[in-house]
Parts: structure tokens; C-alpha cells; sequence
């Protein structure tokens, strides 16, 4: 490499890292930015598919950005409309269900002295539930915050997808320009196959959450349990997280049952419809949908996870996998590079 | 009626033009126009209808395959690509000349044995497009200051699924290419065979 590659190298390296530490530094813009880019690569195949062969690609694109704006609105005007009501019954149902937890702890305090006499002295249902009450109550303070952030992104989610649909492919080739020659190819097909990938992954775990969540909804509807609308999506939505998703995703419904009243919620029926949406999951929908794309060990997944919910909350512990899986293929390219030229 | 005509009536009748500016549109009417050629420069569009394998291209298809190039510029003994390297593009010269060579050895700093050297106009590198995991078999070096255009496997990938038509022609191109290079390379084995032979009988 001479002088002036090496200054071009450097220089692109420079301005990598600013981008980096950039999208590091203001969060704000970057969460709304990562959002639009995931929303355009979950629309890009059905943007394609109405805009081959047609004039109507500025219509498309239009009805997409129109829908991705609905999709924010519509659970924002739903949230201010309920907002106090939803917050009243929320503090009523959770000191009926504090009465009947402690009432079923009280009973087996009572049991456990009766048979083996030992005293429980601690209280654990009274310190969660204050503990519950209190973030409820911040989480209410914190509102006009969130509520903040979410107009932001309203403004800026639809700028950053008009965007990515109208300039994304015209300024990634002018940044690409600024790469230098020795690393061009390369990085050029590994950046392509780093985002073909990442859009197949998004809307892979799309799909199989989608399946999973109508599977519950519809399982729960049929054995009569309450909230199977919510606990389907809660489901589908906590799936896309692997491994440790669908245990978080029953978490609700087994609270549910366990507080219930109603002879007729079932908890054997609920875990059963869990269990069996899993199972069609495990079985068909994720080695269809999923593996081939992401082709990692499990404990590789896990430590994965952990490290991406460090690093970013629970956004990070979803795109950490196909982050991941990149790295792998980065190495494998530049081991299959080295093994050739030494 | 001519699209002027047309216009010209409805800006009479005081009505307004419901078609947008088209500055792509534009930009290649402007670079296709006869009267490009008092410009000095060399225009893409030209560049193409001047290569034989892409002629059966129509104005309107060099357009769009213009879009998907990616415009590299070398200096003079700048290597584009070496022996051994996993290739991916397509190169056509635009501007410069590029020396091929074989038996490159990069430890040594010995860029080998000089097999041809690449005019403004030729290109290389068609299998790194079209084979899955592709090696180059030589080594490519600037021989001036060099302006490259070059196709990559993405490209391609996109050109196909944005316009299948015209990634299928292209494709059928390619292939061409790749045929005329075996008929040449079978000349010379012929051609290399027949010396052996005269060479056998004389001992």
C-alpha cells in the first residue's frame, strides 16, 4: 500500500469510528433511525414486488410510509385516550390481586407451621407489590416523557423511511465511493450480505412471532381464558427473543390463572396451548424460517443476548443475533482469505 | 402530436403540467443528445454503446445498468485485484489501461509474468460475477492512472430482482464473454497441441 492509500484508509477508518460514536452519543436519533431502517427492511420485498415492472414505486412508497406512521399513531392515541382509567384499574387490580396472593401465602404459612412448625416471619408479597406500585406510579410520572418521545418519533420515523425508500441506494454508492480500493470488494459484499441477511432475520422473527402469536390467541380463545388477545401478542412479541422469549411470553398467563378466581381459566388447558404452540414453532416454523438464517450455537445465542440487552436493553437483545452471526461470517472470510495467501 | 405541441397547447389553455421534472430522465436525454459531442468528456451512455458485447442494449437499458456501477479510480501500479483473492465484480475500463499477470508472487514482490494488456473499452473479472466462490487466476495491475467501472455480485443480485429483463440480458452478455473466451482458449490449446506434436516428431 503506498502513501496516498494509506491516508485514504485512514481516513475512511476516521470516519467510521465518528459515524460510530455518533450514533453512540445521541441515542435519540439513532433508536428512531434503526427503527425506520428495520420497518423499510420488513416492507422492501413487498415494496419490490408492487414497483417491478411499474411507474407507481413514489405511490408505494407512499402507502408504506403512510401504514409505518398508523402503526405509531394508532397505539398513541389509544394510550392518551385511556390513559387514567387504565392507570385506576390497574392500581384496583393489583391490590385485588395483592388480597389474594397474600391470602393464598397466609394459608401456606399456615400449613407449613401446622406440619412441620416453623414460623415464616417474612413478608415477600407485600415488598413486590410495593415495589410494583411504586414503578407503576413512576412509570405514570415518567408519561409526558415517553408521550415526548413518542411524537419525536412520529416526525422522524416517516422522514428517516421516505429517506431510506427515496436516497438510501443512491447515497449508500456515494459513500461507498469513499472506501478504499484494497478493501473495496470485500467490504462492499460483505456490507450486502451483512444487510441481506439482517432484513431476512427481521422479517423471519416477524413472521415466526406473527405465527405464535395467533396460534396462543387462538388456543386461549378456544379454552375460554381471558386476555387472549394481549397474552398472544405478549406472546408473539416476547418470542423474538430465542430461548429465553417463551419463558417470558407465559409468564403473564400463569399469573392470570394463578389469580383467577373463575373455575373455568384453566391452567393445565393454558400450558397446554403454550406448550403446543412452542412445540410447532420448534418443530416446523423456526428450522423453516429461521436456523438457515442464523446458523449459531445455542450458548453462542445466549451469551449473545446477555451481552446485547448490556449493551442496548431489549432493542440490543433482539438485533445482537444477526449482528453476530455477521462477525461470524467476517471471520470466516478472512480466515478463507489467509489460509489462501499464506 | 409532439410532446412540445402538446405542451405548448396546454400551457395556452392555461393549464398546469402534471408531469414532474424527471432529473435522471433529464441527465440522460442531456448525455444522449448528438450534441454531446462538443463536450470533451465521454459519457457513460457513450462509453457502453461503444462496447460490441453490450450493443444489442437499448438507450433506455444502458441507462439503468449505468446505475449500478460503481466508478473506481486507480493509480498508476495500483493493484485492483491479485492472484488467489475471492472475486466478486465485473471490471470495464473507462479510462487508462490495466496489466494482467500471472505467477504473482506477493511475498517475493514479483507481480509475475505480463499475460495482456487491457485497453480503455476491454474488461476482466467476469467470473468473479458469476461463480460462487471464485478465485482470481491472475493479478490485476494498473498500468496508468485508471478509471474502472465495476459490477458486483449484489449489483447483480438487485438488477435481477428490480429489472429481471434487463439482468437477464446482461447475464446472456456475460455468458457470451465467457464463450469467447473458451473458443479462444481452445484455439490456442489446439494451436499449443499441433507444436507439441511438430516438436515430438523432430526428436
Amino acid at each position: 500500500m503506498n502513501r496516498n492509500q494509506k491516508i485514504k484508509l485512514y481516513l475512511f477508518l476516521f470516519l467510521l469510528t465518528v459515524a460510530v460514536v455518533f450514533a453512540i452519543v445521541f441515542p435519540r436519533l439513532t433508536m428512531p433511525f434503526g427503527f425506520s431502517y428495520i420497518i423499510y427492511l420488513i416492507s422492501k420485498p413487498l415494496t419490490i414486488r408492487l414497483t417491478t415492472g411499474s411507474k407507481k414505486q413514489r405511490l408505494s412508497y407512499f402507502l408504506m410510509i403512510l401504514t409505518a406512521t398508523l402503526f405509531l399513531i394508532i397505539p398513541l392515541v389509544a394510550t392518551l385516550y385511556n390513559v387514567d382509567t387504565d392507570f385506576v384499574s390497574f392500581k384496583t387490580e393489583l391490590s385485588q390481586a395483592q388480597k389474594v396472593l397474600q391470602d393464598k401465602f397466609f394459608a401456606f404459612k399456615v400449613k407449613v407451621f401446622e406440619e412441620y412448625g416453623f414460623k415464616i416471619n417474612i413478608d415477600p408479597i407485600s415488598f413486590v407489590m410495593t415495589k410494583l406500585e411504586g414503578l407503576a406510579t413512576d412509570l405514570l410520572g415518567q408519561f409526558p416523557n415517553y408521550l415526548s418521545v413518542l411524537f419525536e418519533w412520529l416526525l422522524l420515523v416517516p422522514l428517516f423511511l421516505y429517506f431510506f425508500f427515496m436516497e438510501s441506494q443512491n447515497l449508500s454508492r456515494e459513500l461507498l465511493e469513499a472506501v478504499p480500493n484494497p478493501i473495496f470488494e470485500k467490504s462492499y459484499v460483505l456490507f450486502s450480505q451483512f444487510n441481506t441477511k439482517f432484513g431476512e432475520y427481521i422479517i423471519a422473527k416477524f413472521i415466526e412471532a406473527t405465527i405464535l402469536g395467533t396460534i396462543v390467541t387462538i388456543g386461549l380463545l378456544v379454552i375460554g381464558f381471558p386476555y387472549a388477545f394481549i397474552l398472544g401478542l405478549v406472546a408473539g412479541v416476547t418470542n423474538i427473543l430465542p430461548y429465553i422469549g417463551p419463558l417470558l411470553g407465559i409468564v403473564p398467563a400463569i399469573l392470570i390463572a394463578f389469580l383467577s378466581k373463575d373455575p373455568n381459566v384453566s391452567m393445565v388447558g393454558m400450558l397446554v396451548v403454550f406448550a403446543l404452540a412452542n412445540l410447532i414453532d420448534m418443530i416446523l416454523v423456526f428450522p423453516l424460517l429461521v436456523s438457515k438464517i442464523v446458523n449459531l450455537h445455542p450458548v453462542i445465542v445466549v451469551v449473545s443476548i446477555i451481552i446485547g440487552s448490556q449493551l442496548a436493553g431489549i432493542v440490543g437483545m433482539i438485533v445482537i443475533i444477526p449482528f453476530i452471526a455477521f462477525f461470524k461470517l467476517l471471520f470466516k472470510e478472512i480466515y478463507k482469505d489467509l489460509s489462501v495467501h499464506l | 402530436m409532439s410532446y412540445e405541441k402538446e405542451m405548448a397547447e396546454k400551457l395556452a389553455r392555461g393549464e398546469s403540467s402534471s408531469d414532474k421534472l424527471d432529473i435522471p430522465l433529464l441527465k440522460y436525454l442531456w448525455d444522449a443528445s448528438p450534441l454531446s459531442f462538443i463536450t470533451s468528456k465521454e459519457t457513460y451512455h457513450e462509453f457502453f454503446k461503444k462496447i460490441s458485447v453490450l450493443s444489442s442494449f437499448s438507450d433506455n437499458e444502458v441507462r439503468l445498468f449505468t446505475q449500478f456501477l460503481h466508478r473506481r479510480e486507480f493509480q498508476a501500479n495500483e493493484v485492483v485485484f491479485r492472484q488467489g483473492d475471492t472475486g466478486y465484480g465485473f471490471y470495464f475500463i473507462f479510462a487508462g489501461a490495466v496489466n494482467i499477470y500471472t505467477n504473482h508472487n506477493r511475498e517475493a514482490n514479483d507481480q509475475g509474468d505480463l499475460v495482456i494488456k487491457l485497453e480503455k473499452r476491454q474488461y476482466f473479472g467476469e467470473m468473479g460475477l458469476l461463480e460462487e466462490f471464485n478465485r482470481r487466476t491472475a493479478t490485476a495491475v494498473a498500468a496508468e492512472n485508471t478509471i474502472l467501472l465495476g459490477i458486483f455480485k449484489p449489483d447483480l443480485d438487485q438488477m435481477l430482482e428490480l429489472h429481471p429483463v434487463l439482468g437477464a440480458k446482461f447475464l446472456r452478455e456475460t455468458a457470451l464473454i465467457m464463450a469467447n473466451r473458451m473458443g479462444q482458449l481452445t484455439k490456442e490449446i489446439v494451436a499449443l497441441k499441433k507444436k507439441i506434436k511438430e516438436i515430438e516428431q523432430r526428436i
